[in-house]
């Protein structure tokens, strides 16, 4: 039961034409994302996110057709035979932290909405423990990587009257809905007009792609709920795209048929959802997968419960009225040692960085802006103690961060001579103090040491500002680390200050865009922003309402399944996400084009090994640390696995008397 | 003026209060900009395509491209017709949204509201009556508690000890149990008793302070004198002027809590009523079910301030509808 990793900004309203929002979602690993196993909904473990449902985890991707270094986490689908399946039992009872805007599969932005689909209707495939593609209401293959062949399972059936499900149901749902200017659904954007979709039997149904591209169904974008071709076609004749978001059908998904574990009863809007089991579920009836998936699912009904507060649904976890939450770091220990939960640590590619403003209005410190020197963010990194912001903050449940790409992911570049600023010789006073004397070197101002304290041109000491998530206790922590370790290693003072997410998204994050044709020199090439958008509105003249020099208020995503997603934010000045104003000094362009026109996989990981080893070296943003994903999970359920993909087999999951 | 009339203009006086207000409302969400607009513009923008098209598109669909005195009589008109538009938010009509959270808000509300119209006055009474004993510093000192500890806290707090300790109540609201079922009563007692120790504090220290004057006074000395029994001259003598200038206070606190804590409460308990359809409204800025859930509680408000005007001529004859 997959859940599409489509869901970042809210609201599905009547904009003309949607994002590429999972896109959106890929390239912006903010608070709202995360949508891997259980591991949302929480607002103190760094990313906060919408829901803790457990239901499936293809966030980004990446065909990692099995091979040497990746390590995606424990294995451990159960492939031996089972003589006598379960009976089912039980409600599989999760928890969101945020009510749901739609349950319209076409208008779906959001993760913990998508989760709540996701138990009614199954999207078209997934990635199970081992990365590897799973199909579950089609197969994809390709040639070339450049033609798709869909293979459309036989069996699938919709509800009374739409009948079976066929190629056309997709291809009709791409060329009258996606295709189209007047519709604005949620995957307009992966299916833009250069992509020819054709329907090649009743069946199948190929999709030809301007270029190659070997990571295709790691990026999502090919991937689809399926939706009746008779119920739509009223508004495509009409070009109803507000009728066809309001949908009653639609949107309490009445027409899912055998296509889910589960049937929607009821969508209360502030209070989650309820559903009662499938008996028809056609997974009962494909030959891929675990045995278990024969006599699925395993509860007689599972529901979604709206908890905003965090404590109650730790809470409610703890008192069984919820079956899965995600526990924050700071209550690890406690929630570990008790009987009543399991805590699973899943893999999780979100990250904790700290942002520095290269805009105009960042570094208010004195003139110029030291962000924009290299050897100046090194020396930033190389000022903070990776393991002990780990140990102190994360209590050891994390990873460093060195570069763009958790280790466990096979694009990480093992091997490499890869900067590792923050850790063993590449940490303290001397080593950070001589890097800054660099940056020093290449300002046109008169920045320097006095004593142990870093003076600017007025031999004022450099004073900053770090920002972080009002009442986000673990990112204040961190925050208040990285201020005393710039402090005592680089001698600046650093003031660390709360602000609410939304506001400094709005008023700082956000740039004012420049008139779209706009050109500037950067780094002695000319660039043209012909597109300029809020998250990056230009050149570094463009900025945001109000000034500011540094934030943690946002992790962004990484991608191990599918690193190409990474050139929103390092392809150059006109990367589509660069709210911070960073241009890359080694030549990402054109490395990111030798990925993304890669016809194999090692090509892919060459490539990328090089965008690393320069990312880790050029510190775009601070990289700090990879938190674990911690979640509990009621101990009498089986099926959780401490893996990336946690929740592809959901179908098989089950209560089990401990 | 005879009361009739006296109700009929202060209703209409209402009426014209609650248009006011949801002008006003209207006017500064119109003039604060749309992030619906702006993220249509980002995702053409990702698109390759030309935000500022997208950016007309989208004022386009939502009609903020006709003049703004035009949207505002389509919003007026809207209003009397019932037809409050589409909450993007929760994907229903404002109408249904705002009655389908009000349905919870009241199974808390009404016996919250009954309990500290109630309790109140009468424990500020019995306070007074036993003024400097340890009745009145116990009655006063949970006064006190109450009016200090914040809800949010307080209620985690209750629901820590009682929810996930003691288990005797359920930690997450069932939308499912009938109004009139015990399983209602267990998952309410909470919320309704902490909204009652935050609302009756205030109340019965003006209720004490207030009856405190009257306790000697001499109509009520000459009633005691011509044999009034004391649970009389409590409630009729003493309590009835008590209550005129406490009414005030007790619509205008209720008013208060009604918008503020029931939010509050309505979070930690996880009960989905107004006050969380109004808070999180805003924040998506869905201007639809903002300006219902606005006009919910400026009738809320207009009618509390109805009542207690009315409440007024009818404790205290003296004060007449001429002047007023």
């Amino acid at each position: 039961m997959p859940t599409e990793d489509r869901a970042w900004m809210e609201s599905s309203d009547e904009a003309p034409r949607y994002i590429r929002r999972r896109q959106w979602l890929k390239a912006l690993g903010v608070a709202g994302i995360a949508g891997f196993a259980g591991c949302q909904g929480d607002g103190d473990g760094g990313t906060e996110t919408a829901a803790d449902t457990p239901t499936d985890t293809p966030t980004e991707s990446g065909t990692d057709t099995g091979t040497d270094t990746q390590d995606f986490g424990e294995t451990a689908t159960e492939s031996t035979p089972v003589n006598q399946l379960p009976e089912p039992s039980g409600t599989y009872d999760t928890v969101t932290s945020a009510a749901y805007t739609t349950l319209n599969p076409l208008y779906n932005t959001e993760a913990g909405a998508g989760d709540a689909i996701g138990f009614a209707l199954d999207g078209g495939y997934t990635f199970d423990d081992q990365q590897e593609y799973f199909p579950l209401l089609y197969d994809m293959s390709t040639d070339n990587g450049q033609v798709w062949v869909f293979e459309v399972r036989e069996g699938l059936e919709f509800s009374d009257p739409y009948g079976e499900v066929t190629a056309e149901s997709f291809t009709y749902q791409i060329q009258e809905l996606h295709q189209t200017d007047w519709a604005g659904t949620a995957d307009s954007a992966s299916w833009g007009s250069g992509v020819n979709v054709e329907q090649t039997g009743t069946y199948e149904f190929q999709a030809e792609l301007p270029s190659t591209n070997i990571l295709y169904p790691e990026s999502f974008d090919p991937l689809l709920y399926p939706v009746p071709k008779d119920l739509v076609q009223p508004y495509v004749e009409e070009q109803d795209a507000e009728g066809l978001r309001q949908d009653e059908e639609l949107l309490e998904l009445q027409f899912t048929g055998n296509l889910g574990a589960f049937v929607l009863d009821e969508w209360n809007r502030g209070s989650g959802t309820t559903y009662t089991r499938n008996d028809d579920y056609y997974i009962q009836n494909i030959d891929e997968g675990p045995d278990l998936f024969e006599g699925a699912p395993y509860f007689e009904g599972a529901s979604t419960s709206v908890v905003q507060e965090q404590s109650s649904r730790l809470g409610a976890l703890e008192t069984g009225e919820a079956d899965v939450a995600s526990i924050p770091p700071t209550r690890f220990q406690e929630f570990d040692e008790k009987e009543s939960v399991n805590v699973l640590q899943i893999p999780q590619p979100y990250n904790e960085i700290i942002s520095v403003n290269m805009r105009d209005n960042g570094w208010n410190a004195g003139p110029g802006n030291l962000f924009r020197h290299i050897p100046f963010r090194q020396a930033m990194a190389a000022a903070i103690n990776k393991q002990n912001l780990i140990d102190g903050v994360f209590q050891g449940l994390a990873a460093p961060h060195y570069t763009w790409q958790p280790r466990w992911s096979r694009f990480y570049p093992e091997g490499a001579d890869l900067s590792t600023f923050g850790s063993g010789d590449q940490y303290g006073s001397d080593y950070a103090r001589g890097l800054a004397e660099d940056a020093f070197e290449m300002s046109e101002h008169d920045y320097a040491f006095d004593g142990d304290t870093m003076v600017n041109p007025d031999g004022d000491q450099v004073a900053l500002t770090l920002y972080h998530s009002a009442g986000q206790e673990t990112e204040r922590l961190e925050s208040e680390f990285a201020a005393q370790e710039l402090n005592n290693n680089l001698g600046m003072n650093v003031q660390v200050e709360a602000i609410d997410g939304t506001r400094f998204d709005n008023e700082y994050w956000s740039n004012n865009p420049v008139e779209p044709g706009t050109t500037a020199t950067v780094n002695g090439e000319e660039y043209t922003w012909n597109a300029p958008s809020p998250n990056n509105g230009g050149p570094r003249s463009a900025t945001s309402n109000q000034a500011w020099d540094m934030s943690m208020v946002f992790g962004l995503n990484t991608f191990p399944r599918n690193p190409l997603t990474n050139q929103f934010f390092f392809d150059g000045p006109n990367s589509f996400y660069n709210p911070v104003g960073y241009y890359p000094e080694f030549n990402a362009p054109e490395l990111f084009q030798q990925a993304r026109e890669a016809t194999s996989v090692e090509e892919v990981e060459r490539a990328f090994a090089e965008i690393f080893v320069n990312v880790a070296r050029e510190q775009p943003y601070i990289m700090l640390a990879f938190p674990d994903g911690l979640t509990g999970y009621n101990p009498d359920l089986v099926g959780p696995i401490e893996n990336f993909s946690n929740g592809w087999n959901f179908p098989a999951w089950r209560f089990e008397e401990g | 003026m005879g009361l009739g009339r006296y109700i009929t203009a202060r209703v209409a006086w209402a009426a014209a209060v609650a248009f006011i207000i949801v002008s006003l409302t209207f006017l500064l969400l119109a003039l604060s900009p749309n992030p619906q607009v702006q993220q249509a513009a980002t995702q053409a923008a990702l698109q390759g395509d030309n935000p500022q098209e997208a950016r007309e598109q989208a004022r386009q669909l939502r009609g903020l491209d006709k003049p703004i005195h035009v949207r505002y009589i389509d919003y007026v008109v809207g209003i009397f017709t019932l037809n409050w538009g589409w909450s993007t938010m929760r994907s229903q009509p404002v109408t249904e949204a705002i009655l389908s959270s009000l349905y919870y808000t009241a199974q808390y509300s009404i016996p919250w509201t009954i309990l500290t119209v109630t309790i109140g006055p009468i424990v500020g009474l019995y306070s007074s009556a036993n003024k400097y004993s340890w009745r009145d510093h116990a009655a006063t000192g949970f006064a006190f508690f109450g009016f200090s500890i914040p809800n949010f806290f307080f209620g985690i707090i209750l629901l820590l000890v009682f929810g996930i300790w003691l288990e005797w109540v359920p930690v997450i609201y069932n939308t499912n149990v009938a109004v009139f079922s015990l399983e209602n009563a267990r998952q309410l007692i909470l919320p309704v008793f902490v909204l009652v120790t935050g609302s009756i504090g205030g109340i019965m220290r003006v209720s004490r302070n207030e009856s405190s004057e009257y306790m000697n006074a001499d109509f009520v000395k000459t009633a005691r004198a011509k044999g009034v029994s004391p649970l009389r001259a409590y409630a009729l003598h003493i309590l009835r002027p008590t209550m005129v200038p406490l009414s005030t206070t007790m619509v205008g606190q209720l008013l208060l809590l009604f918008a503020g804590s029931s939010l509050l409460v309505e979070v930690v308990f996880s009960i989905p009523g107004l006050g969380r359809v109004l808070f999180e409204s805003v924040i998506a800025q869905d201007t639809s079910l903002v300006l219902g859930t606005t006009l919910v509680f400026v009738f809320v408000g207009v009618i509390g301030n109805l009542l207690q005007d009315i409440t007024y001529t009818v404790l205290d004859p003296r004060i007449g509808y001429e002047d007023r």
